[in-house]
């Protein structure tokens, strides 16, 4: 998994790549949970993303509660199919934002 | 006693206005009460003034007849509320008896109980004492106490008038009670009423476009037995049918806990097991000890067909295929309120049934055990047969078949008639999605044929995970599943194996892991299977899907994907397996 992180219109736009397993969830919520901390709008891109696990879903539901605790968007953007396939048997895909690309999302 | 005679005909021919309208007076008073204390004070004062005696008092006996209480006196002393044993002084023998007793002077009378004079400072000199008594059941007696004219001593004659008045009054007494109970009856009837409204509301009231219906008769003003049904919002359907034991008040009670219980509770657990298993525990923390439910409750898919129960305890509900064969799914786990037993924290056991255009039928024993016309049971055989009879209507009119054979056969209910059932429609399939030509509960994964075609063995670490994935994938491709299916095996594995990793070996990366799949003609079989110590599975139960939090969402994704997931029973030599199954279409 590789992930990246950039600021655009006063967001933080952060993307993974690759696969969010267990072996790489705690670097992704590392990640999220940085980027949730700079009191930005938080915009995840999750259209690299090949498999996504429950411990990945479980750091973008623990980011997503920090954000809303303290009053900052954090919506999911360009899901991927796979990634989106798990949200939805997860039931959390009525939970999070979810946004088709990061135009609509910094619009949102 | 012919004097006796000739001086109450005398004194009634001067008086006999003045008695007629007593006693009329006193029928009217208890007639019309809504307080009988204040008719009986009536009757004890117009009867010690029509007899003339000083004083008076009315004893009536308690409940267990143990004792007389004063409930209304006459006279200077007020002894309202003193109270003797059954059998003490002349009131006692006189109700111990059930005859009248005069003493015309106490002080040559050992029976005299001087107890209450001692109390009252009352000094009695002539005693009348008559039992209230209808038809030889006495209830009480009224004592006068010291003629109030003349030498203060009561004669005979007083005492025939005293007795008249008394039965008088005791027949007037005993009507008022009655009324007052036939009043508490009908206000315990309005409750019980009121208690069976709130009972109906808790059914559903229709089946609107729904391929499912139910209808509930009580044998008594409220039931014991309960059904319901709802669809969530993406079209499943979820039901229950449930028996409490016993009838009554306390049956229904238990109906309302149950039926609330689940229909909060089903919107959140969606495995029917989980459900039953969740309910049962909040039943046994608090139920009534020897009161318990038989329930069945499931999830019906309309677009598939497939319908997944859990029964606990509950009579065999019936499935019927289109052919017309029947197969009766027996209950799998004891009924609820019984036993709060950890392991079914995990869930009652699960039956997957596909209906493939037959139909499912649920009744309580008030309907296999009603009697028909002829006054024999129905019995499952009478069910099957109506719903042959009646196969090509619509559910509702088959159900309403079942239950009239038996509410409109003339003979009593003897329990409450409850029936659900589901039509499976093959015309509501989606045109686009293919059909899983399943097998339903046929024992899957235990086939004898079935064949191990891939496995790996490894240490249990993350970094492992990855392999894991791809060589499922290359399994699960070779058995001609579809790139989304296989997505979803990909996703069950590395739960399980995730499960392992941290709670089976607590984050260890040296223990073993071993993945084997099997197939046989219906099914890919998965194995993962380790060394480590034996893992409880309640421990590692899936969240409640409102529950949004980190954690605890593998076991569910698992569930979800797969047709069945379970642990094996532990063997002897250790590790826990974990088998899933998935169906091949």
């Amino acid at each position: 998994m590789k992930s990246e992180t950039r600021e655009e219109s006063g967001a933080l736009i952060i993307s993974f790549e690759g696969d969010i397993d267990l072996q790489s969830s705690p670097e992704a919520r590392k990640a999220l949970l940085e980027a949730v901390g700079k009191g930005m709008a938080v915009l995840v891109d999750l259209s690299a993303v090949d498999y996504i696990d429950s411990s990945g879903v479980a750091s973008l539901v623990e980011s997503f509660q920090k954000a809303k605790t303290e009053h900052h968007k954090f919506i999911l953007v360009s899901v991927s199919d796979s990634a989106r396939r798990v949200l939805e048997l997860a039931r959390l895909d009525k939970v999070f934002t979810i946004c088709g690309s990061i135009s609509d999302a910094l619009e949102a | 006693m012919d004097d006796q005679l000739n001086d109450i005909v005398t004194r009634e021919t001067e008086t006999t206005k003045d008695i007629l309208t007593l006693l009329a007076d006193m029928g009217q008073t208890f007639a019309a009460t809504q307080d009988i204390e204040a008719s009986l004070q009536y009757a004890v004062e117009h009867i010690a003034k029509y007899v003339g005696a000083e004083a008076g008092s009315l004893f009536m006996l308690d409940d267990d007849e143990t004792h007389l209480y004063c409930h209304a006196c006459y006279g200077d002393v007020d002894i309202v509320g003193v109270e003797i044993g059954a059998d003490q002084g002349i009131v006692g023998h006189c109700v111990q008896n059930i005859a009248t007793e005069i003493v015309r002077d106490v002080t040559n009378d050992t029976r005299f109980h001087q107890g209450v004079d001692d109390e009252s400072g009352f000094v009695t000199r002539s005693i009348l004492c008559a039992p209230l008594s209808v038809k030889g059941n006495c209830i009480g007696a009224i004592e006068l106490i010291n003629k109030s004219s003349g030498d203060g001593l009561f004669d005979t004659s007083d005492l025939t008038l005293l007795s008249t008045l008394a039965s008088s009054a005791a027949l007037a007494i005993v009507n008022a009670r009655m009324a007052e109970k036939l009043v508490e009856q009908e206000r315990v009837a309005r409750e019980l009423e009121l208690a069976a409204e709130i009972q109906r509301s808790l059914l559903p009231s229709g089946n609107e476009g729904l391929p499912v219906w139910g209808s509930n008769i009580p044998a008594r003003t409220v039931s014991g037995d309960f059904f319901d049904y709802f669809e969530l919002e993406d079209g499943r359907i979820v039901f229950n049918l449930g028996d409490v034991s016993g009838k009554g008040m306390n049956a229904a009670l238990l109906m309302a806990k149950t039926s609330s219980l689940f229909r909060c509770l089903s919107k959140t657990i969606e495995h029917p097991g989980r459900l039953l298993g969740r309910i049962n525990t909040e039943i046994c923390e608090t139920s009534t000890r020897g009161m318990f439910v038989t329930m069945v409750g499931g999830i019906f898919d309309p677009t598939t067909g497939r319908l997944r129960i859990a029964n606990a305890g509950h009579e065999p509900p019936l499935v019927r295929d289109v052919q017309g064969n029947y197969r009766a799914i027996a209950a799998e786990a004891p009924p609820l309120g019984i036993v709060d037993d950890f392991s079914w924290e995990n869930g009652f056991p699960v039956t997957t049934i596909d209906l493939d255009g037959g139909a499912f039928y649920l009744f309580t024993d008030g309907v296999t055990e009603g009697y028909v016309e002829d006054g024999v049971e129905l019995g499952v055989d009478g069910v099957q047969k109506i719903i042959d009879e009646s196969s090509t209507e619509s559910i509702n009119l088959q159900l309403e078949r079942i239950v009239a054979s038996v509410f409109g056969s003339g003979i009593a209910l003897r329990d409450d008639l409850t029936v659900l059932g589901i039509a499976d429609d093959l015309l509501k399939r989606p045109v686009s999605e293919d059909n899983d030509p399943t097998v339903g509960e046929k024992a899957v994964g235990d086939a004898s044929h079935r064949q191990q075609f891939a496995s790996l063995t490894t240490n249990s670490s993350p970094e492992r995970l990855r392999m894991i994935r791809s060589m499922v994938t290359d399994g699960a491709k070779s058995l001609g599943f579809s790139n989304e299916v296989i997505q979803d095996l990909i996703l069950a594995v590395d739960e399980a194996c995730q499960n392992v990793i941290r709670y089976a070996y607590g984050g260890k990366h040296d223990g073993t892991m071993e993945i084997v799949l099997f197939s046989d003609e219906d099914n890919l079989i998965i194995e993962v299977r380790d060394q480590a110590p034996h893992v409880d599975p309640a421990t590692i139960k899936p969240r409640d899907l409102d529950d949004v939090r980190p954690g605890g969402l593998g076991t569910h994704l698992m569930n979800q994907v797969m047709n069945s997931v379970e642990y094996l029973p532990l063997s002897e030599e250790g590790g826990n397996i974990l088998r899933m199954i998935k169906i091949i279409s």
